[in-house]
């Protein structure tokens, strides 16, 4: 038994000391070394997802990665990471616990399923004659190219209009008229505006501010490029502005009540007590809002953008002739384009659910019906 | 000795006055009772004692300093004296020993061994020894309230507040929860009580206050108070809840 609190002042403690209180765990270096290694091995799952997939893609032809090299390397990432799950769980059996449950085996094992399912029944169909399969994987590699911008492009915007949101969200709930004002009119315009409208407008304007700068033309178109981009970060972060203010307003008053009565300062309160309640209510409507943006990328195509939409919109255009054909190429491109949407939608959605287990709170499950 | 005492308290919300000047003293050691009708402001007076609400008018003292002093930070004040809620008011995304914690961890600053250690601590000395890893939905109302009251303590508190700590509670809960607020007024732990429990006010308290309509109305031994009220109303009050 440690020593007792010496600051206990005239009052004699009635309680016999506690038993032992903790699990003796084996030393480390340091308590942030100890919880990145399970951190780091949940981020590096959701990257084996991606590989894996895109290693499957490989297996049929398709893609940039070559079959045999595709599998080795997902392999050799996969032996990493039990041996990352095994330490994880020796260094701090809380954090592994809740990092590495089966809810998270899980959803990669679905996400795996879901898309070796699709393009099973993509290749099956081909097999059966529906369409022609030499034409479908000849499409394959241009869109996995427009996969990946999609994917770099919504690895900026969910990220900024994250970041966007939650500060706008914060200072809707703020005291301050300023902060508020300024919030309200943000959300208010973003909200109202046609993402298409805003992607043009945000991108002409740039190249119109960009066209006597000096700056090479090609720099300049790049900048208008990703100023496009960043319209529809603020066009999320409007949308995601209101889920989290919905969050931090379902956090009842007395919550802060009792931490201003231990004497924790509001922002303090702001991030030990009322954020984590918020982002629990708050994660499916943002898993929504993610999914939602990932589609509204395709809207970037109208500022030149070649990412998943934009590709199929131009390999639709070189299909072919004659027409009937064309109507064929058309409909296979696009439900190819429409299964990688998927693909992307799901690891992120599902990355939202791996969080959302991360936020759970034993005894406020959801009620079982 | 005064410990805790205000001078001509006075609060309005909107066009209702709730505090008309109230003065109330609180000796070191002493378990005070207030009583009185709902809506009279005790709750408000309450919180008044520890800036949860900042007074319009008046002073509060602890050890003859100046609370109400702008220059002194409320966050200060409110690591001096604790407070118990009626509706306990548990951060739910966190276990007992958690709840207990953060106002070491956040308000004091103390390192996380140190508070851990007196979090354990305190929750064996309100009998949840068993129950430290336990989050606030997986606990009964007693239990909660009982986390609440571990939490308030673990400050080191020179003065407790409940505000009418045995109101959300079941008849078994309310004998769990009194039994470890009569413990504390044995140890002469200093705690200033709004309470319905006439049984507990009678028994426990040094002293009753009987609040009405924004002011004190008398205050006394138990004994007066309940058997030889001297005001009108606290005579009806009594006839009321006594029957």
């Amino acid at each position: 038994m440690t020593a007792v609190p010496t600051d206990l002042g005239r009052r004699s403690p009635p309680v016999p000391p506690p038993a032992r209180v903790r699990a003796a765990r084996p030393p480390f270096p340091s308590r942030s070394l100890r919880r990145a290694v399970p951190i780091g091995t949940g981020v590096a799952l959701v990257g084996v997802a991606i590989y894996v997939i895109v290693g499957l893609l490989g297996f049929y032809g398709v893609g940039t990665l070559k079959t045999p090299l595709a599998f080795v390397l997902a392999a050799a990432v996969g032996a990493a990471l039990s041996v990352g799950v095994v330490a994880a769980r020796w260094l701090d059996p809380k954090w592994a616990g809740r990092i590495l449950t089966w809810a998270v085996w899980k959803s990669v094992l679905q996400a795996v399923l879901a898309v070796f399912g699709g393009l099973v029944f993509l290749i099956g169909l081909g097999r059966l004659g529906i369409y022609r399969l030499g034409f479908a994987e000849s499409q394959i590699p241009a869109l996995l190219k427009g996969f990946y911008t999609s994917l770099e492009v919504v690895a900026v915007i969910i990220p900024l209009g994250f970041v966007l949101g939650f500060l706008v969200g914060w200072a809707r709930t703020t005291g301050s008229l300023i902060l508020r004002g300024f919030a309200a009119y943000y959300v208010d315009f973003f909200r109202s505006m046609p993402p298409i409208a805003l992607i043009f407008f945000a991108s002409l304007a740039a190249a119109l501010a960009l066209r006597n700068s000096g700056i090479d033309p090609y720099t300049a178109y790049l900048i208008t490029q990703w100023v496009g981009v960043v319209a529809l970060a603020f066009h999320t972060g409007a949308y995601q502005a209101e889920i989290m203010r919905a969050g931090i307003l379902s956090v009842p008053a007395g919550q802060t009540e009792a931490a201003d009565a231990v004497g924790i300062s509001r922002i303090r309160t702001m991030f030990v007590v009322t954020l984590p309640q918020a982002f629990r209510i708050s994660l499916p409507p943002l898993g929504n809002e993610f999914s939602s943006v990932i589609k509204d990328t395709s809207l970037l195509s109208v500022i030149g953008w070649f990412e998943l939409s934009g590709t199929a919109l131009n390999l639709v255009s070189e299909a072919g002739r004659p027409p009937e054909s064309y109507l064929y190429g058309s409909i296979v491109i696009w439900v190819e384009a429409a299964f990688l949407y998927f693909v992307l939608t799901y690891i992120v959605t599902r990355t939202v659910r791996v969080v959302e287990d991360l936020f759970k709170v034993p005894g406020l499950e959801a009620a079982h019906l | 000795m005064t410990h805790l005492s205000a001078r001509g308290l006075k609060k309005s919300f909107g066009t209702l006055q709730v505090l008309k000047g109230v003065d109330l003293d609180i000796e070191l050691g002493e378990a005070l009772c207030i009583i009185g009708p709902s809506g009279s402001g005790k709750s408000t007076l309450l919180r008044c004692l520890n800036l949860l609400i900042v007074p319009d008018e008046g002073q509060v003292f602890l050890d003859n300093v100046l609370l109400t002093n702008p220059r002194i930070r409320p966050e200060w004040v409110r690591q001096q004296i604790g407070m118990v809620f009626q509706q306990f008011n548990l951060f739910t995304h966190l276990s007992a020993t958690k709840n207990v914690m953060l106002g070491l961890r956040h308000g004091k600053k103390v390192s996380r061994a140190k508070a851990h250690e007196k979090a354990v601590f305190e929750l064996n000395r309100v009998g949840l020894g068993s129950k430290l890893d336990a989050y606030p939905a997986q606990l009964s109302g007693g239990q909660q309230q009982r986390v609440a009251i571990a939490r308030a303590l673990a400050m080191d508190p020179k003065v407790i507040l409940f505000d009418e700590p045995t109101s959300a509670l079941d008849p078994e809960s309310i004998h769990e929860v009194l039994e470890v607020m009569a413990q504390l007024a044995k140890e002469r732990m200093t705690m200033a009580v709004v309470t319905h429990e006439m049984g507990f006010a009678r028994e426990v308290s040094d002293r009753v206050v009987f609040f009405d309509a924004g002011k004190i109305l008398e205050q006394g031994s138990p004994s007066e108070i309940f058997d030889h009220p001297a005001h009108d109303r606290t005579k009806s009050f009594m006839d009321k809840i006594l029957r």
